[in-house]
């Protein structure tokens, strides 16, 4: 009866990592493609390249202005992050520790950006960029990016601070300390792992985001990678030995990210959801 | 009004600390947001940036005489519903499969989950690479290699809708699996076990005493995945730029294209405001299926 058992756990365990073989042969033939060339991919499109080349890297880097780009998204991505901790957490704090009525409309009203989609006022928002002088700069960008994600965040926050003692808050108000240095010194120290959940949610939706570059960043100087992929696309969509460097240079600097960080972002990503 | 003052005086730390949020949403989101109701009744275009006049319903007739707007709006229904239908439905049994007692289950995992990190623009350029009729689509390759004919995945206004679903089911079904795991390994293994002593079945116990239990990830994942599945934009503008003959046009697409590059501000907002009301219908009907599903 337990050997039956076993072996049927064999066979499902061989049989999942069949699927997840097949699965992955996407990124695996992005990845081999790149260091071919295109007579080569032609002919042996999943084989370990033969005639290892790292040409196409070369001209990727440099057709994409890659490292321009790249700091541009990290500048993005760490001022949102950064935007999006300090705002929600403060905002959080205070709709999760006062019971004043108003506190839980204003939760409401944040809430609302979790169901209705952005996309609907980007006419205006258009609109308002321009009349704010905000076209093509980043602090645009990062400021409409970080808007997107505050309502989940502030969701996200509230919830954790509801699961916080009060004691050592109080504790703090007794021996005389204001509300803004018990909140700095006490409180925000106990969030670690929210802070840490918003920060790979935020960081990781500034950086999949094509959309807002694409309407309000213009000059190349500006550009981020997505943006960068999307123009060299145009240009070269026969010769695809060269785009899949692009491609996978793209995706390069999350593949680091999600392998080294791995148990953070998948917990990271699924938090809020269950529990929530 | 003194009362109001001392009590004012004592929240004044508190709207301190909620004023950079408050202000940030409504400038970049509520603002824009009204902003385009009141657009959606006016006859605002490129044409006419000047003068611009209330001009009633006329928009949302418009729209709804438009072939290629109702056309956007059915394709963006069935995207969403193809997308939540198959993610779970595929999403499920993995996770049941990945909670047995196996010895590579967290690589399993992280290989499930890996695309759902990529940005859906470069998935949507890979897969356009893998889905072409050019001698070098790889899956083409794999078709002809069988015997069969070419197929034209993306070509094809019959199939084309189908195949950009595709590449996101692939895209997201390890996600959700992640998520229905998380929820699973809540459910204590005594029931099982009793489960077991009783003489259940493996589709038994699945059917009364995972998929119930699984709710709450289930009214997340579906809701989710039904709301993304509406705002779809980047995968299409990837894959096949709302073609061929409209065919895979969706809502944002059409938002952009007509509304943005084409200068028809005033439709465009109209078209914002269907959305809207769209998404919150079917996020409500949902939600209350799943309440009765709970409470059952």
């Amino acid at each position: 009866m337990e050997s039956k058992r076993t072996i049927s756990l064999k066979l499902l365990e061989i049989g999942l990592l069949v699927l997840a073989a097949v699965f992955i042969i996407p990124v695996y033939y992005l990845f081999v493609t790149t260091f071919k060339t295109s007579e080569e991919a032609l002919l042996h499109p999943l084989r370990v390249p033969l005639n290892f080349t790292l040409e196409n890297y070369t001209s990727a880097l440099e057709s994409m202005k890659y490292f321009t780009a790249l700091k541009n998204n990290v500048i993005i991505s760490v001022a949102g992050v950064t935007i999006v901790i300090l705002f929600s957490s403060m905002a959080a704090y205070v709709i999760a520790r006062r019971k004043r009525k108003v506190y839980g409309y204003i939760f409401m009203f944040f809430l609302t950006g979790i169901m209705v989609p952005y996309q609907m006022g980007l006419l205006p928002l258009y609109k308002l960029i321009s009349s704010l002088d905000l076209i093509n700069t980043l602090t645009g960008v990062i400021l409409i990016e970080a808007c997107y994600s505050l309502p989940l965040a502030i969701f996200l926050f509230r919830n954790f601070i509801d699961s916080v003692p009060l004691e050592l808050e109080e504790a703090a108000f007794i021996d005389g300390c204001g509300v803004f240095r018990t909140y700095w010194t006490i409180t925000f120290r106990l969030l670690t792992p929210v802070v840490a959940t918003v920060a790979i949610l935020t960081a990781l939706a500034t950086w999949n985001n094509f959309l807002t570059p694409l309407l309000f960043l213009h000059s190349r100087e500006k550009g981020v990678l997505l943006l960068e992929l999307y123009r060299n696309v145009g240009e070269f969509t026969i010769d695809y030995a060269r785009l899949f460097p692009m491609l996978f240079l793209t995706i390069l600097p999350l593949m680091l990210f999600y392998l080294s960080m791995q148990r953070f972002i998948i917990e990271g990503m699924t938090a809020g959801s269950v529990k929530g | 009004m003194n009362r109001l003052a001392v009590s004012f005086r004592k929240e004044a730390i508190y709207i301190f600390f909620l004023a950079p949020a408050i202000l940030l949403y409504f400038t970049f989101f509520i603002l824009p947001s009204l902003q385009t109701f009141y657009y959606s009744f006016t006859n605002w275009s490129d044409v006419n940036p000047v003068d611009v006049t209330f001009v009633g319903f006329k928009n949302f007739a418009v729209l709804l005489r438009d072939e290629v707007y109702l056309k956007g709006i059915t394709n963006t229904f069935t995207y969403a519903i193809l997308y939540m239908v198959f993610v779970n439905v595929c999403a499920i049994p993995l996770a049941v499969a990945l909670n047995q007692k196996l010895v590579t289950r967290s690589l399993l995992r992280s290989i499930f989950f890996l695309p759902a990190v990529f940005s859906v623009l470069v998935i949507g350029f890979l897969w356009s690479f893998l889905y072409s009729t050019s001698d070098f689509g790889l899956i083409n390759q794999i078709v002809t290699g069988l015997g069969f004919e070419k197929i034209n995945f993306l070509g094809n206004p019959k199939i084309a809708l189908y195949a950009v679903v595709f590449t996101q089911v692939w895209q997201f079904v390890g996600y959700n699996m992640v998520i229905y795991l998380a929820n699973l390994q809540t459910i204590p293994s005594d029931y099982y076990e009793a489960a077991k002593m009783d003489g259940a079945t493996g589709l038994q116990t699945f059917r009364s005493i995972t998929l119930p239990l699984l709710l709450p990830a289930i009214s997340f994942c579906t809701v989710m995945t039904m709301i993304n599945g509406l705002k779809v934009f980047d995968i299409v503008f990837a894959l096949t730029g709302g073609g061929p003959a409209h065919a895979t046009e969706t809502i944002i697409s059409l938002m952009i294209t007509k509304g943005i590059n084409e200068g028809f501000y005033g439709q465009g907002s109209a078209f914002g405001i269907v959305f809207m009301l769209l998404v919150l219908l079917l996020t409500t009907v949902h939600l209350r299926v799943i309440k009765y599903l709970e409470n059952r």
